[in-house]
């Protein structure tokens, strides 16, 4: 009996820890515990850059490794972050995003199967690259501090392959509009 | 605690001799436990087998690529058989050896499939694969025939159950016919009881003729360890043209666990049905034996035994068929339901009796030996010793 009344909390301590360790590690966000020893305060623009156009515009003007002031928004795919790179997808900020599958008017589009090509001219990745132009190894979300449909203003350059019909934006800044 | 050690057990012999002393409820109990240690096991042993068969199927080291529009289902994914090589030429992270990418294009679809042996039809898994399949499914190995040539067919080990036919059927030299064309059987192969083990694997360019396809459905790719998965989601990310998705193969099959989630849980909770029926039927036996023994009980009490002691020897009476119906449960388990191929949606597994599996059936059979005897014994405990002495 004395062992039934020690043991038994002593159980109930060891399955309670188990639980609440498992919970946890489970609700812990996968880019949190990437930890980022970079210095990324410098990608953040205080202030807005001047000139801005929107993503439509770009793919259809701006040439290879021209510069570029882009307005767009945070999104255009249903995970617009890419895990542990400073690199993220945005949509240009005069389309509006509807559900799934409705009917939508112009400027407005949805992220199912029947807008993909429509979202394919109005979207883009931007990539948030060093001075040796490699992408920044810490997730985009630590370094810009936001959430998706936030909008932002992107200094950088365009890359873009006409003949393997890749484009992105590598960017050296990013303003954030809160 | 103490006074428990003090107590006048009857002897551990009383117990055993007992149990042949009625020899046919003997059996009758031990066969009913039996049967419910044996449920018990089955249903386990299905649940460890469609998990692990999952489980094993996901490396985390495989990145699949594929269409993202064909949301979870690569069987209805259509890519251009130009995006493994777009991809492998732009990648660091590849596993390469010799100078070859461990980079595997496929087609994966469900067709019907019929056996020429028999001429009957089932649903079967295709999948078209290249030379370098295996570099990156490290887990498959043949264990009989050759790798298939243009136009045969390496077969898994578990593949005759998900076509519904007997193993025979699809042994090297018999052939198959779907999507118009006769396939003979090269080969059988293993993979470590993943859901491959159910498919079909043909070569890629011949099935793309005779399904009449220039695209693939997939392209996978083996990275070196621990490399990330981001590269190659920027990759899909810059050309939204192709329409590309990419996913770690382990979050894959993790995703199809989570869809079989109901199962597991209707499995869990039939354990847990059959246990509480299997306790509730030792009860009912307990109750029934113990009331035909009420002089016998009264007489022990009437010799100075104490009502505790009488109580423990009908439980260790009780825990020991408990433990032969456990035992000989594991061994019907072992020798009926291990390894036995059951067909499901997306393949076939085996059911599995592992550590786990016997570890709640035996753990079944311990509760059933315990709590079955204790209330009946407890019950009869109560009655005074005088009135059961004069008991019938």
């Amino acid at each position: 009996m004395l062992f039934l009344k020690s043991g038994l909390p002593v159980v109930a301590a060891v399955l309670l820890t188990i639980v609440t360790g498992c919970s946890q590690q489970s609700s812990q966000s996968a880019y949190n515990s990437l930890a980022p020893d970079i210095d990324v305060s410098g990608y953040l623009l205080s202030e807005e850059p001047a000139g801005a156009m929107g993503v439509i515009e770009a793919r259809e003007k701006a040439q290879n490794d021209e510069p570029v002031v882009l307005v767009a928004r945070i999104g255009g795919s249903k995970t617009p972050w890419i895990d542990g790179r400073a690199a993220f997808m945005v949509i240009d900020a005069g389309m509006t995003l509807v559900a799934d599958g409705t009917d939508s008017a112009e400027g407005e589009i949805c992220l199912d199967s029947c807008c993909a090509s429509l979202l394919t001219d109005c979207t883009t990745l931007v990539k948030i690259v060093d001075a040796k132009g490699k992408v920044v190894p810490v997730d985009a979300r630590q370094v810009l501090k936001a959430d998706v449909n936030d909008m932002i203003v992107i200094r950088g350059k365009i890359t873009r392959d006409e003949e393997q019909g890749s484009f992105a934006v590598l960017a050296d800044g990013v303003h954030v509009r809160r | 605690m103490r006074s428990l050690f003090r107590l006048k057990l009857l002897p551990w012999e009383y117990g055993v001799r007992n149990l042949f002393r009625r020899a046919s409820r003997t059996l009758l109990t031990l066969g009913g436990m039996t049967i419910v240690i044996l449920l018990v096991l089955i249903v386990v042993a299905f649940i460890r087998g469609l998990e692990s068969s999952l489980a094993a199927s996901g490396d985390e080291d495989v990145v699949l690529v594929y269409s993202i529009s064909s949301a979870a289902d690569i069987e209805n994914s259509s890519i251009e058989a130009r995006v493994p090589a777009l991809i492998g030429a732009s990648l660091d992270d590849v596993q390469q050896q010799y100078g070859v990418k461990h980079i595997s294009p496929e087609i994966y679809l469900g067709t019907r499939v019929q056996i020429d042996a028999t001429g009957e039809k089932g649903l079967g898994l295709v999948r078209g694969v290249t030379r370098s399949a295996p570099l990156v499914r490290s887990q498959v190995r043949i264990i009989s025939g050759e790798w298939p040539a243009a136009g045969e067919l390496l077969v898994g080990r578990l593949a005759y159950s998900k076509l519904g036919c007997r193993e025979a059927d699809l042994a090297i030299g018999q052939t198959v016919t779907f999507d118009g064309r006769q396939w003979p059987v090269s080969g059988v192969f293993a993979a470590d009881g993943s859901a491959f083990e159910s498919e079909l694997w043909c070569d890629l360019e011949t099935m793309q003729l005779a399904l009449k396809r220039q695209d693939i459905s997939l392209a996978a790719f083996k990275l070196t360890p621990g490399a990330s998965l981001a590269d190659i989601q920027m990759f899909c990310a810059e050309r939204p043209e192709l329409e590309l998705k990419a996913v770690r193969e382990s979050d894959y099959y993790a995703s199809l666990q989570q869809h079989y989630r109901p199962v597991r849980m209707l499995g869990w909770a039939m354990v847990w049905m059959i246990a509480g029926a299997g306790v509730f039927t030792g009860l009912n036996t307990m109750y029934g034996a113990v009331v035909g023994r009420m002089r016998e009980l009264s007489t022990l009490q009437a010799i100075g035994f104490r009502r505790a002691a009488i109580t423990l020897s009908l439980v260790q009476e009780s825990t020991l068929l408990a433990t032969a119906g456990s035992l000989l449960a594991c061994l019907l388990a072992f020798l009926l339901v291990n390894g036995t191929a059951v067909r499901f949606t997306m393949g076939a597994f085996a059911l599995k009796v592992d550590s786990v599996a016997v570890l709640i059936g035996c753990a079944t059979g311990l509760v059933l030996g315990v709590v079955g005897a204790l209330p009946p014994a407890i019950k009869a405990m109560r009655a005074s010793i005088v009135d059961g002495i004069k008991a019938i």
